[in-house]
């Protein structure tokens, strides 16, 4: 560690190598932290947990008893065994006795990306609500048609207050926050709405991943879906190989067709390009393509916006490279995984982990190769999300057991209560 | 690697053998060569907590239950182990508590309820002590409590209310004590005075009634200097010495009734109020705890004097001679004092051999004479057998007088009753004169009313109980061949050895004991039994045999002390067997290795006994199969055949989709 850090002082790493050997090293081992508990005042199943975009600071949490709770995970409320525990209770919560609080179990919570003064809520009630961080009211309410099984909002956007929302109904609604109203209203899906994320890459593109097992690709400001990922389009390895690309780039500016080019997500060259552009509601063959046998339960996009991993009931976990829409074939070890409900997946920092809730367990996945490099066990219970703090190097995830673990690396912390805890052989 | 592969044959037989037994306790030796085993190798701990997960996934309770108590153990020692074993806390959880529903505990029942038991204490006791430690701990005590809210025993709560509740309660009797105390220290003084008057008045009355002894005194001296030629005879001399220490006890009369009275009520004031109270005092101040210590001391020494004093003065009234009160029996309040003081009161009279006693002990005669007369069958019967048992008081002072030891010789025991109470008068009673007004609205009372002697002898008839008097049947003690002697009690013969003879401690006759030869011995011993066989008459047999019918409640008892022993020695020689099986596998795990024919042989030794104990373990796990289950698993299988038949063809295509979805 030392010698590391006076190699960068001599200059002799880059920073940028140096920054992703530091997180890779702490994100690589996490074990449950004994120093810092999260004291969890839900009395249902943790459904979503989400750490402000802004300061790494506050962790959203939103359980089934109806309940959401904002915690300060780098200041501790209070210590106990002698300041080795650091306990972190809620900063607030809301629950059933607030008189605007949802009725039914909440099913995402998430911040507004731009600052904590917003944050919100979605709910089996069919209600999705905008609440004031600092006075705990709602500022905007938003009845949709069925349980709201997803929301989300895009961390880049800049142009629009859109919250996409994935519902038990097949359509997915984009509220407006700044109007009050539903700006668009996305059909394709035949069935209920189970993941919805935005592009990292492009503030207009929204993956919605369904019960029907596919998983569609809006551009918002364009009718209809642009593509639906099927998972018999393969491709080995990370990308297409180099040389074909250039190749089929320069058909393209053959064909003059380069235009096309300049949309942030350029398109796969293929056989139904062209159709696909003629017809933005795609051909029925297509459009009937799958991603996952059975519902799309867990769907995220790298922080580079390359890549998309989607979870499904069939206990499976995919990895498509977004720019083509192939399946890369990433072989991820069998885990089970759990079905009837959407779970929160995450990625580290620099996407060489994916942390995927397995039952009871949450396994790390190497993202690349679809090895598990860890099995964290600690949940009693079936875990429903994570969220890795990038900053910190945490995670945190939370369960039906009704608790917020944490996971970090163990090595900062070798301290006080080693002395403590030896060996007793009395005989 | 090697020495690992080494070290790890030695700790999973030893491991494996502690948790194949059917006790609720891990064989201490077993645990104890785990744990050296375990102490010193890193390895063998490691491949210990391995092989215990395993067997904790054991489909037996009995199994688990052990394995969890070597992990116990293991636990509250070792950190590595701690730390390894931390990691799979949910999954011994799991096996141990049962909580889930689709895996609850397997088979015995009752070890089942006793592992899961045991599994919340232990894990609330390593809640206790480690769980500042680990994250794990803390949660899975917290999920078990607040989220499946099962009971813990709590332990430490418990004790810590129990020494709370102990220290309150000491609390409670200091102040009561100090508070003892401020009134002692108030009262002392006024208490002082009141117990120096008392004791000057008796030495005032003492005083008195010496001076007359010393008279009479005085003037028996002058009577023995002028017999002393007359009497030379040593008996006679004897007689008259007693007789005249008779005679200088000073006996109460008219003249100094008084004085006597004023003496009991002095001495009765004395013993029953002052004494006691400074008694308490005392105990008082060496409990109480007070910071002027010189005050308490002075106070002390103070009060034991006083006690002193008293005793001595109540020595000198008890040597004084005068009749003294039966103090307990004076109408004090309290039963147990009565009880306490039984014991003082004999003392008092042995030591003053005074009227009073005297009186008592003829009035005993006489009440004794009378229940002869009323009922002289129940006298005869118990007079020579309870004779003995008169009180040795009763016996020396009758000593003193002929007439009185010869009557209390025939005088029968009566049992205490209602029936002693108007024993002596034979005359009648009034009926309505109780001290009570009868005058009612039931109509005039008639207070001239008598019940005739006659009536009360009647109901006062006391019934009494013939008792058998018990006889030991002596053992046949004739020697065993196994050694020992023969235990059997029977009256005449032994079905074994013949008729019962007096024998020796090593079970020789008596008897016959100048002959050479044993046998010889016992044969002429039996006939000699059978001849005195002959010669009992029919009539003792008889006897003998209602003897015998009325001794079968002692028999019994007797018989049963029996089979008890039996038992205990029949448990005895299965622990000797069993510490024998221990000691040589404990010497076979001690031998480094299983190396050779002798490792080979050990390893069939170990396996032909676990085969052996592994029937019990199954045994337990055996259910118990009537005629109903047997019918219903019939018809079981039956509608499962059916059913997996259908399950097998609808789920082919499925299956094959869930098989190669990757494949294409």
């Amino acid at each position: 560690m030392w010698r590391e850090i006076a190699n960068r002082e001599a200059g002799k790493t880059r920073p940028n190598s140096f920054k992703s050997r530091v997180t890779s090293g702490l994100s690589s081992d996490l074990q449950l932290s004994n120093h810092k508990d999260i004291v969890s005042p839900h009395r249902g199943s943790v459904n979503s947990l989400q750490v402000d975009l802004t300061e790494g600071r506050y962790l959203l949490s939103g359980a089934a008893d109806a309940s959401t709770a904002v915690f300060d995970v780098q200041r501790a409320t209070e210590y106990e065994g002698g300041g080795a525990i650091a306990k972190h209770r809620h900063v607030f919560a809301i629950d059933k006795q607030h008189r605007a609080a949802h009725k039914f179990a909440v099913s995402t919570a998430i911040w507004y990306p731009i600052d904590t003064g917003l944050f919100i809520t979605g709910s089996y009630d069919h209600y999705i609500k905008v609440w004031d961080t600092n006075s705990t009211q709602v500022v905007m309410n938003f009845k949709m048609p069925g349980k709201v099984y997803r929301a989300a909002m895009s961390p880049l956007a800049t142009s629009h207050m859109l919250i996409a929302a994935g519902t038990e109904d097949v359509q997915v609604r984009l509220c407006d926050i700044a109007s009050g109203a539903f700006s668009h209203t996305l059909s394709g899906h035949r069935d209920g709405v189970m993941t919805v994320e935005w592009s990292t890459s492009s503030e207009w593109v929204l993956v919605t991943g369904g019960c029907d097992g596919a998983i569609r690709f809006w551009d918002i400001r364009r009718a209809g879906c642009f593509r639906v990922l099927d998972q018999s389009r393969t491709q080995l390895g990370r990308r297409l190989p180099v040389l074909r690309r250039s190749m089929t780039n320069k058909k393209k500016t053959v064909t003059g067709n380069g235009a096309k080019q300049q949309l942030a997500l350029g398109r796969t060259p293929g056989k139904g390009s062209v159709k696909l552009r003629m017809h933005p509601g795609l051909l029925s063959t297509q459009d009937r393509a799958t991603a996952h046998y059975g519902a799309v339960t867990g769907s995220r996009v790298t922080e580079d916006g390359m890549y998309l991993l989607s979870a499904g009931s069939d206990s499976r976990l995919r990895l498509w490279d977004i720019e083509s829409g192939c399946n890369t074939l990433v072989n991820f070890e069998t885990a089970r995984l759990q079905t009837s409900k959407p779970i929160q997946m995450a990625t580290s920092g620099d996407s060489r982990l994916a942390f995927v809730p397995c039952m009871t367990a949450v396994k790390a996945f190497d993202l690349w190769s679809g090895e598990t490099s860890m099995v964290l066990r600690g949940h009693y219970e079936n875990v429903n999300c994570c969220w890795f703090s990038s900053q910190d190097q945490e995670l945190y995830t939370g369960g039906n057991d009704r608790q917020i673990l944490v996971w970090s690396s163990s090595k900062p912390h070798e301290d006080v209560s080693v002395a403590e805890d030896g060996d007793n052989w009395s005989d | 690697m090697d020495e690992a592969e080494d070290g790890g044959g030695k700790i999973k037989p030893l491991i494996e053998k502690a948790t194949d037994s059917t006790a609720a306790y891990v064989e201490p030796r077993l645990l104890k060569a785990i744990k050296c085993t375990v102490r010193y190798s890193d390895v063998e701990l490691r491949l210990a907590a391995q092989t215990l997960m395993d067997l904790m996934k054991r489909d037996h309770s009995q199994v688990r239950y052990l394995s969890l108590l070597i992990v116990d153990e293991l636990f509250m020692r070792s950190k590595l182990f701690r730390s390894i074993l931390v990691e799979k806390l949910d999954q011994l959880l799991t096996l141990t508590v049962g909580f889930k529903r689709n895996l609850p505990l397997p088979a015995p029942p009752s070890v089942a309820t006793i592992l899961r038991s045991k599994a919340i204490e232990f894990l609330e006791k390593w809640n206790s002590s480690y769980g500042v430690h680990y994250r794990q701990i803390r949660l899975g005590f917290d999920y078990l409590k607040n989220t499946l809210r099962l009971q813990f025993p709590n332990i430490q709560g418990n004790a810590a209310r129990i020494q709370q509740e102990r220290r309150e309660k000491e609390m409670r009797s200091k102040e009561i004590l100090q508070n003892k105390f401020r009134t002692l220290e108030e009262n002392l003084p006024s208490m002082k005075q009141e117990i120096q008057a008392t004791i000057d008045e008796i030495n005032q009355c003492l005083e008195i009634v010496t001076c007359k002894e010393e008279n009479s005194l005085l003037s028996h001296i002058d009577d023995d200097d002028d017999n002393d030629e007359k009497f030379r005879s040593l008996e006679l001399q004897q007689i008259r010495l007693n007789s005249l220490k008779e005679a200088d006890k000073v006996h109460e009369d008219a003249e100094n009734r008084v004085v006597f009275d004023t003496l009991r009520e002095l001495y009765k004031l004395l013993v029953t109020k002052h004494l006691i109270s400074v008694q308490g005092w005392i105990s008082v101040l060496i409990r109480v705890e007070i910071t002027n210590a010189r005050l308490r001391d002075s106070m002390l020494k103070e009060l034991i004097d006083f006690r002193n004093q008293i005793q001595l003065v109540k020595k000198k009234c008890a040597e004084s001679g005068c009749s003294l009160p039966a103090i307990p029996k004076n109408g004090k309040e309290e039963e147990e004092e009565d009880f306490w003081e039984e014991g003082k009161v004999e003392t008092i009279q042995r030591t003053g051999s005074s009227n009073e006693p005297k009186k008592l002990n003829e009035s005993l005669a006489e009440s004794s004479t009378c229940g002869e007369v009323k009922n002289p069958s129940t006298g005869c019967s118990n007079r020579k057998s309870e004779k003995h048992e008169l009180p040795g008081n009763l016996l020396r002072q009758a000593d003193s007088d002929p007439v009185r030891s010869k009557l209390l010789e025939k005088a029968p025991v009566m049992s205490w009753g209602s029936s002693l109470d108007n024993w002596g008068p034979n005359k009648d009673v009034l009926a309505n004169q109780r001290g009570m007004e009868f005058e009612n609205h039931w109509g005039r009372v008639d207070y001239d009313a008598v019940i005739p002697a006659g009536r009360i002898a009647e109901l006062n008839l006391s019934a009494s109980l013939y008792k058998e008097e018990q006889v030991e049947i002596q053992p046949c003690s004739a020697p065993l061949r196994k050694g020992g002697l023969c235990p059997r009690r029977d009256l005449r013969v032994c079905p074994f050895h013949g008729p019962v003879i007096p024998r020796d401690d090593e079970g020789n006759p008596i008897i016959g004991n100048t002959s050479d030869e044993g046998s010889r011995v016992s044969e002429t011993a039996y006939m000699e039994s059978n001849e005195r066989l002959g010669v009992d008459s029919v009539e003792q047999l008889a006897k003998q045999a209602v003897k015998n019918v009325r001794d079968r409640g002692h028999d019994d008892a007797r018989k049963r002390k029996m089979e008890k022993q039996l038992v205990k020695r029949a448990k005895l020689a299965k622990v000797r067997e069993h510490n024998e099986a221990v000691l040589k596998d404990a010497a076979l795990a001690s031998t480094s290795g299983y190396g050779g024919v002798d490792g080979a042989d050990g390893e069939l030794v170990a396996r032909s006994s676990s085969n052996s104990k592994k029937e019990t373990l199954a045994s337990m796990l055996r259910p118990k199969i009537t005629r109903k289950d047997r019918l219903s698993q019939r018809l079981l299988n039956t509608k499962a055949k059916d059913a997996t038949v259908r399950q097998l063809t609808q789920g082919e295509d499925a299956k094959y989709r869930e098989a190669f979805p990757n494949q294409w």
